[in-house]
């Protein structure tokens, strides 16, 4: 597989038809790897099917088949999202052939059967009735194949209706810039507040204090959130299988008439707003301004004019962008909710790398994640300036003077938020030992001496062509890059670890880190400086694919 | 420099695997010459610029612009030469007035210079009121017209512009006409593709025509007229070199 994909990258040469058939291998060993779960799937829903023919309400494989479909409808909503909108067909395009709006919704809307969620659904819902007629129960197996169709039919009006939703509101780039930062930051603040309100049930229940806010909620909000619960899609599935299984017709009718009246309402809506998608023209938004004083006259201390004016273009372009500024704000944000919760001895919550310091061990852990956000761009430096990149190549730029630029703009990018992340540490969880504190910064800059030329050497060999307003996967580094990059940073900081460790754990004498990381920096400068040899050759090879790439 | 060539070239070749994009070409092109440099779809222009420009290495053949090999001494080379590429190369997340201070910059022009130059230039291109605008939210000429500025802000000797009338209004495509016009008058020169005979035929001095990746024709416009047969267009001429020939005739149903 690896050979032929080698063969069909059609590249130009062997570097790059390498890194075209990573790239293509991947969704084919997600694939690969998918097989074994459908399989999977399909036998714990027919297994949960024949259980539940012949009489077991409550079968372990039935309540995993229910958990699993709970999660459906909310990925089928979340999911294109997720997806970079870019990778999407534009409707608008295909109104100029001759095809019904009606027919290019059930097209738009059949793009939902390639993804993931629905392709892992659909064994589920049409083994399940394999099960039941295993078990003999032939009429409860044709109730559930209708329901398990029609709760396709669901996720797939969900997801479209998502898509379409995501177009209208991307349509205005500066809306669509403005949704996507606001997702990102969200997303893992969201992830982490069940472990926050975990974490405060405990130190309540620990204080004696009065039972957890949900015990306390009044009665007819948990009447009213059971009954929404009941109505929703995959639970009305599974209660009217449940009642087919058992005989009870009539309930069993309802759940597949509320099923499809659900379904027809969601493509209905479906239908109307993919229409306004269709009929609202591409808008590019408001134009920006940025501040006139910023243009002139700004020079970084130390290096060369052009060296300075890449690492300013660089550092804008983190700026002002989705990807950009989510690299240098999530990660402070999750340092924020990680103080947050750590504050609370009953969180049951620590970070604990030195001994009873959680504050200095927060902040060694925030700011390295911090220094590691910028992978994105850090592996894929050249790439991700797009026209800017030729701009560049046709400057009289010395390899020299661009690659120390673009080091230097991949470090002002990472070095704000490490920084913060380390202060936010010291004023949320203050004490331990002062050396160390002084010392994380010097084993941050030990660490990026390093890391800089071997980001500069894998952006070379592994460009990918990228946009920086998208979410997801459009905004990545080349997948091998961005691997070999994490690992280069884990081997980076090693030492640092190990001298930390060394002086606060072993040798008990703190004082001594400063010292020993400043002469590692020392050393990690020598020899990134000996790297970026290696890197400038490797540079001035891949120009011109750099050039051709856009 | 030899001669007063601002662009020689001598067997220029550059392939593609097994594909001969430029085959052999060599180029004169007098300082001072307003070159156009023309061809079908796929002859090999782009190319020939990029070899020019430094974004690609030739296979064969050699260069010289300015009198300098650029593949021995590309920074001193970019120092001199303005570029607007086909595709526009420009930061998108950058405004227009830190396009142009990085141009600035990284030619090592002083900073109240380049102020100066850069007002101006953005005055004359009428993107003064969009000087703090990003270029991402740029119209695809307003892109072409800060390329353009952004190529002249160094006051190259020569300029290399592919295309640069493509997506332009005709009151800018006129705006530009004079300024290179004038760029001319004041002793520079311009290596110029276009696809617009018509302003090639009005303001190139000289021209060269590659089909296939190579050079069929190069000399003075005139000469080349004269030589051709008396009263024929550029466009006739252009045709006739490249061995493109009209074929609407079977397509009677249209």
């Amino acid at each position: 597989m690896f050979i032929n994909s080698l063969e069909k990258t059609g590249a130009r040469d062997t570097v790059e038809r390498f890194s075209v058939a990573i790239e293509k291998l991947g969704p084919i060993m997600a694939a690969v790897l998918m097989i074994p779960s459908v399989l999977l799937l399909g036998a714990a829903a027919a297994a949960s099917g024949f259980a539940l023919a012949r009489g077991e309400q409550h079968s372990i494989f039935f309540e995993a088949a229910r958990y699993f479909l709970l999660v459906i409808p909310v990925v089928g909503i979340v999911g294109p999202l997720l997806l970079p909108a870019a990778d999407r067909t534009n409707p608008v395009r295909l109104l100029l052939l001759p095809i019904p709006r009606r027919t290019l919704y059930v097209a738009q809307s059949s793009s939902a059967f390639g993804d993931v969620w629905v392709l892992l659904m659909l064994p589920v819902v049409l083994f399940l009735p394999v099960g039941l007629i295993a078990g003999g129960a032939l009429a409860a197996a044709m109730l559930s194949l209708a329901g398990g169709v029609l709760l396709v039919a669901i996720v797939v009006g969900l997801s479209s209706l998502s898509a379409s939703l995501l177009h209208l509101v991307v349509r205005n780039r500066r809306r669509g810039e403005l949704l996507a930062l606001l997702f990102i930051m969200i997303l893992p603040a969201v992830s982490m507040l069940p472990g926050l309100l975990h974490g405060r049930r405990q130190l309540q229940h620990l204080e004696g204090g009065p039972p957890p806010a949900a015990a306390r909620a009044p009665e007819w909000v948990l009447n009213a959130t059971s009954r929404a619960f009941a109505l929703y899609p995959s639970e009305l599935y599974v209660r009217s299988v449940r009642s087919a299984a058992f005989g009870e017709a009539s309930t069993a009718g309802a759940g597949l008439v509320a099923l499809a009246a659900t379904g027809l309402l969601l493509h209905g809506v479906g239908l109307f707003v993919f229409a306004k998608v269709l009929d609202s023209p591409g808008s590019t938004g408001t134009r920006r301004a940025a501040p006139t004083r910023a243009a002139w006259g700004r020079r970084l201390p130390g290096l060369s004019p052009g060296a300075s004016a890449v690492a300013l273009a660089h550092l804008r372009l983190a700026l002002r962008t989705p990807r950009g500024r989510s690299i240098m704000i999530t990660p402070l944000l999750m340092v924020g909710i990680f103080s947050f919760v750590m504050r609370r001895p009953a969180s049951g919550f620590n970070v604990e790398l030195f001994a009873g310091q959680s504050g200095l061990s927060l902040a060694a852990f925030g700011s390295f994640i911090c220094l590691m956000a910028i992978l994105p761009i850090a592996m894929n430096q050249f790439a991700v300036d797009g026209a800017g990149l030729t701009m560049a190549l046709l400057s009289p730029l010395t390899d020299r003077e661009y690659l120390t630029g673009k080091a230097v703009g991949n470090g002002l990018i990472a070095a704000p938020p490490a920084m913060l992340a380390i202060v936010i540490s010291f004023l949320l969880l203050p004490g331990g030992s002062l050396a160390l504190w002084v010392a994380i910064p010097l084993a941050l800059l030990a660490i990026y001496f390093l890391v800089a030329p071997v980001a500069a050497i894998f952006s070379a060999l592994f460009p990918r062509t990228v946009d920086l307003n998208s979410i997801g996967r459009g905004s990545n580094a080349h997948g091998l890059s961005g691997l070999l990059g994490m690992l280069s940073y884990v081997a980076a900081a090693a030492p640092c670890v190990l001298i930390m460790l060394l002086t606060s754990g072993w040798l008990r004498r703190p004082s001594l880190a400063p010292l020993l990381l400043l002469g590692w920096c020392g050393i990690t400068y020598l020899v990134g400086w000996l790297l970026f040899i290696p890197a400038r050759r490797i540079f001035a090879r891949r120009r011109e694919n750099l050039a051709m790439l856009l | 420099m030899q001669g007063d060539l601002a662009v020689q070239t001598t067997g220029l070749t550059r392939n593609f695997g097994n594909f001969r994009a430029v085959d052999g070409i060599d180029l004169a092109v007098p300082s001072g010459s307003f070159y156009g440099f023309l061809g079908p779809n796929g002859a090999g222009k782009s190319t020939t610029i990029k070899c020019l420009t430094g974004l690609l290495r030739p296979t064969a053949g050699s260069i010289r612009i300015l009198g300098t090999n650029p593949l021995a001494d590309p920074v001193s080379v970019k120092r001199r030469i303005g570029v607007v590429p086909e595709d526009l190369a420009l930061f998108d997340r950058l405004t227009a007035e830190e396009t142009l201070a990085f141009v600035a910059e990284v030619h090592g022009i002083e900073t109240a210079t380049a102020k100066q130059r850069s007002e101006d230039l953005l005055e004359l291109m009428d993107l003064k009121s969009a000087s703090t605008t990003l270029v991402t939210d740029f119209s695809h000429g307003m892109r072409k017209k800060l390329s353009l500025a952004a190529a002249l802000l160094p006051a190259p000797r020569l300029l290399f512009l592919d295309e640069p009338f493509e997506g332009i209004d005709a009151v800018a495509s006129r705006q530009i006409k004079d300024l290179l016009l004038s760029f001319i008058s004041r002793g520079g020169t311009i290596f110029l593709t276009s696809h617009i005979l018509e302003i090639v035929e009005r303001m190139s001095t000289h021209i060269g025509v590659i089909a296939h990746g190579k050079l069929v024709a190069q000399g003075r416009i005139d000469e080349l007229r004269a030589g051709a047969g008396s009263g024929k267009t550029l466009e006739e001429l252009f045709i006739e070199l490249v061995g493109g020939e009209a074929r609407v005739h079977a397509l009677d149903w249209i």
